[in-house]
């Protein structure tokens, strides 16, 4: 255990351990560390590393990204990824903010009880979700009965099955994600901005528009960009509330996976998307890194 | 700091509708839950039990539920235990390539799931292990090690790598500065971090639908199935009781919350970009 002298273990810290009175066995031996990190390290070289590999050597075969990028079905649901993500992403960081503010200008126990009710969503799992809203949405479900009971429609409308519900379910799925960075932007605003500004004479709305809103543009980036690369991958909800022409890039990713058995195509999009999710997510940490706001992991 | 008195009414009030718009799809399930007819509508026009004792008397929704709690206690155990002692290994340690290595326990979170599913179900084919819930259980363990990691780290955050020092020093063993000075800071990072993989696990359907055979088939993968011909009350009652856990994981959660007195604990798993709707 001890014989086992790393260069990667001959650092201040341990350097510091090795000064212990050298009576008996060393108290703690400076490898010791590496045997807590090396079953991680193992674990995830032969389950994670082993699969992305093998997944990057297939991508490679047939001239798959030329043949995948000609498929027009594949182009369409590219398309539809970025269309359905940029509407879900638009709409979700809007209601979340409204969300974060009215959080923020409550008192710790309501803010404790209103984070609850954005948490439940975050806690429970895509399927209940779109089950949810599959018998909210559907021809006799409680959104159409109520929209004809006050009269405003005389039959059902066709809520389900289109890309409506695929964003609907979509924005409902995201929100807590939107909400979180944009009210850790606000609550890191200095409360004596404000009250400099109002006793200035500024308003509710200069103060809002020339105060809170610049400051939390960080933290509006970190969420839209957070949310954007989450809606980029979604794969059940286009599946159990969109139609066939709402397929996206995950689900076009499983049809030539498991209908076509086309792996050397299946890699290649998924490399793609991996790409494209990778850049955003390097964007991403380079907002928190700049404003700091909280650790981003 | 007290923001107790409401200065923006208006906006209190236009965000009625939008916690309803949150709250209210995980709320109608329960309910659902107790339909009487063969097809879901809400509300319920007549309340029964016949759903759940349905199923729970069917094979196929049980062995979905076996192999789901299965799956999730294989990535609880191995998320807790790899992700917390990578956790506390490299607490207060500097060295080259420190990145790279948290780079690798945490990038299967940021990893789109259909990716990571394409890429287990080319890897469990090719070395012969398809057919059990193994498979499952080990994927849904390497996307949940992040988490348990992230949790134990933030744990240890506060503790200042000097007392270790200190306490070995003072003749504390390996197995003493483990069980005294780590162990009560990082409980509930793991406690945390255990409850994320359960999470993360029992939900997971992408992975689980990649990797599922006639005898692997988890609790998600037979809903998202089966709802695809037909909005059957045995789905709701499977939906009535992941939202009972889901809410079971908020409580423990907010509980930490308020014991903490501090909203900033809630905030830094929100990185996890491996969600996949």
């Amino acid at each position: 255990m001890t014989s086992t002298a790393t260069p990667v273990a001959a650092t201040p810290v341990t350097a510091a351990v090795g000064a212990d009175p050298p009576r008996g066995r060393p108290r703690r031996p400076r490898s010791a560390w590496l045997l807590l990190l090396a079953p991680v390290l193992v674990f995830d070289a032969v389950l994670f590393l082993t699969p992305i590999g093998r997944l990057v050597t297939q991508s490679t075969h047939d001239q798959a990204y030329q043949r995948v990028l000609k498929d027009p079905l594949v182009v369409r649901s590219m398309l539809n990824t970025f269309e359905i993500s940029a509407l879900s992403t638009l709409a979700t960081v809007v209601i979340g903010y409204l969300l974060a503010v009215v959080i923020w200008r409550r008192g710790p126990l309501m803010r404790v009880i209103l984070f609850a009710l954005v948490l439940l969503p975050f806690w429970t799992g895509v399927l209940v979700k779109n089950f949810a809203w599959a018998v909210l949405l559907q021809d006799n479900g409680l959104v159409n009965s109520a929209l004809q009971g006050l009269g405003i429609t005389d039959g059902p409308l066709a809520l389900l099955h289109n890309r409506f519900a695929v964003i609907v379910g979509m924005v409902h799925y995201l929100l807590p994600y939107a909400v979180f960075p944009i009210f850790a932007a606000l609550a890191a605003i200095d409360d004596r901005l404000e009250l400099a500004a109002r006793s200035l004479g500024a308003g509710e709305a200069s103060v809002f528009r020339r105060i809170i809103l610049p400051l939390t543009v960080p933290g509006v980036s970190a969420a839209g960009l957070l949310v954007f690369i989450i809606s980029t991958g979604f794969f059940i909800t286009p599946v159990v509330l969109g139609g066939p022409g709402d397929m996206m890039i995950a689900n076009e990713i499983d049809f030539y996976a498991r209908q076509l058995t086309d792996f050397a195509g299946a890699s290649a999009l998924a490399l793609l998307l991996t790409l494209v999710v990778s850049v955003l997510v390097a964007a991403y940490q380079r907002i928190l890194r700049a404003g700091g706001e909280y650790e981003a992991g | 700091m007290k923001r107790a008195s409401p200065r923006h009414p208006s906006a209190l009030i236009a965000s009625v509708p939008v916690f309803l718009f949150l709250v209210v799809p995980t709320a109608i399930v329960v309910p659902v839950a107790f339909n009487r007819s063969r097809y879901i509508t809400f509300p319920p026009d007549q309340l029964s039990t016949e759903a759940i004792s349905g199923f729970f008397g069917d094979p196929a929704w049980m062995s979905a539920l076996l192999a789901s709690l299965q799956a999730s206690g294989i990535a609880v155990v191995v998320a807790v235990l790899l992700g917390g002692s990578a956790a506390v290994a490299l607490h207060g340690r500097t060295f080259p390539g420190r990145a790279v290595v948290t780079g690798v326990i945490i990038a299967p979170m940021i990893v789109p799931a259909v990716v990571m599913a394409l890429a287990f179900y080319q890897f469990f084919i090719s070395v012969g292990m398809v057919g059990t819930v193994l498979p499952i259980g080990l994927a849904h363990a390497v996307i949940s090690v992040p988490y348990a990691f992230l949790t134990v780290r933030a744990g240890l955050a506060g503790l200042n790598p000097a007392l270790v020092r200190s306490a070995s020093s003072l003749g504390a063993g390996a197995f003493s500065v483990m069980r005294f000075v780590y162990l009560p800071v990082i409980r509930p990072g793991l406690v945390a971090g255990a409850l994320f993989a359960f999470s993360v696990s029992i939900d997971e359907t992408v992975i689980a639908l990649f990797l599922q055979s006639p005898s692997a088939t988890t609790l998600p993968v037979k809903m998202f199935t089966d709802i695809q011909y037909n909005l059957t009350p045995k789905i709701a009652v499977s939906s009535a009781m992941l939202v009972t856990v889901a809410t079971l994981g908020l409580l423990v959660q907010v509980c930490f919350t308020i014991r903490r007195r501090s909203i900033a604990r809630l905030l830094p798993l929100t990185a996890a970009a491996d969600q996949t709707g």
